[in-house]
């Protein structure tokens, strides 16, 4: 049996689909022209992910595990699944959010970063 | 809708288990009863970007998430006409001791058939357990048990 846990999440929309990062991870929220920038933490320090809506937070969210058959047939590391009003949610593991929602600038200014690191060896 | 149980009709000789029938594109499924825990007119399902086409979305079920799976496309079966009344199945999926609950989302819900072993040609495993003949139409007989996480 299945047995969920309780916690507080911000919810998004990203591509159709109701995502939810841990309230306690999210270190902030900006808009930019027609998206949303979602600075969160993870292991690594903080990343940024990207979000067409912002739902808001919901105080006490039942997350489940995830579904063995949600691992068979999708790519990513769900952290696990809930229903707030209605609508199925898929819980972000921060450290290792799905590739749908990851901001392409932020892989842009690591692979800068790194290439100004190597530069900086270099010399 | 949920009543699957009454007008049960024999194949291919007598006893056997109990298999709810299903159309799914232009295939027909056999799903054992044991595993059909509802059906229901088709649940509103959000997608999840990034998933293998078998997986259709998530949905909602008696307050808790659902992880809802094409059965067309699990099976491979050619896509029919639009259904009129498409269905999910809720039913349990996995191997026993780590089942848990899944939509199948079907063209429409036939019937209940009693499937006597005999009567199933077994195929290769998996999902698709084997083949029988239901009325002179083919029937896959589908194996829940096997749906799940892959290891």
């Amino acid at each position: 049996m299945r047995v969920a846990t309780v916690g507080s999440y911000l919810l998004l929309v990203r591509q159709g689909g109701v995502w939810g990062v841990s309230n306690e991870t999210v270190l902030g929220v900006g808009r930019q022209e027609n998206e949303y920038h979602i600075q969160i933490l993870c292991q690594a320090g903080s990343r940024q992910i990207v979000a067409d809506e912002v739902l808001g937070v919901v105080e006490s969210l039942k997350v489940w595990p995830p579904a063995g058959v949600l691992q068979r047939f999708w790519s990513g590391f769900p952290r696990g699944l809930a229903v707030h009003g209605g609508s199925p949610i898929l819980v972000v593991d921060p450290d290792r959010p799905p590739a749908t929602l990851m901001l392409e600038e932020t892989m842009e200014e690591d692979s800068l970063q790194e290439g100004e690191a190597s530069d900086g060896r270099a010399n | 809708m949920a009543d699957v149980t009454s007008g049960e009709k024999t194949s291919g000789g007598k006893g056997g288990r109990p298999h709810l029938l299903v159309r799914s594109g232009e295939y027909l499924c056999a799903l054992p009863l044991s595993s059909v825990r509802r059906v229901v007119r088709a649940l509103a399902v959000r997608p999840l970007p990034g998933s293998a086409e078998e997986l259709k979305g998530l949905a909602e079920f008696a307050g808790e998430p659902l992880p809802v799976v094409d059965l067309a496309r699990l099976v491979g079966a050619p896509q029919g006409a639009n259904p009129e009344y498409p269905v999910t199945v809720v039913a349990w999926a996995g191997p026993e001791g780590a089942r848990e609950l899944i939509g199948l989302a079907a063209d429409s819900a036939l019937e209940v058939v009693q499937l006597p072993p005999q009567s199933v040609v077994a195929g290769e495993g998996g999902v698709i357990f084997g083949e029988a003949n239901v009325d002179g139409e083919p029937v896959r007989v589908l194996n829940l048990e096997a749906l799940g996480a892959e290891t």
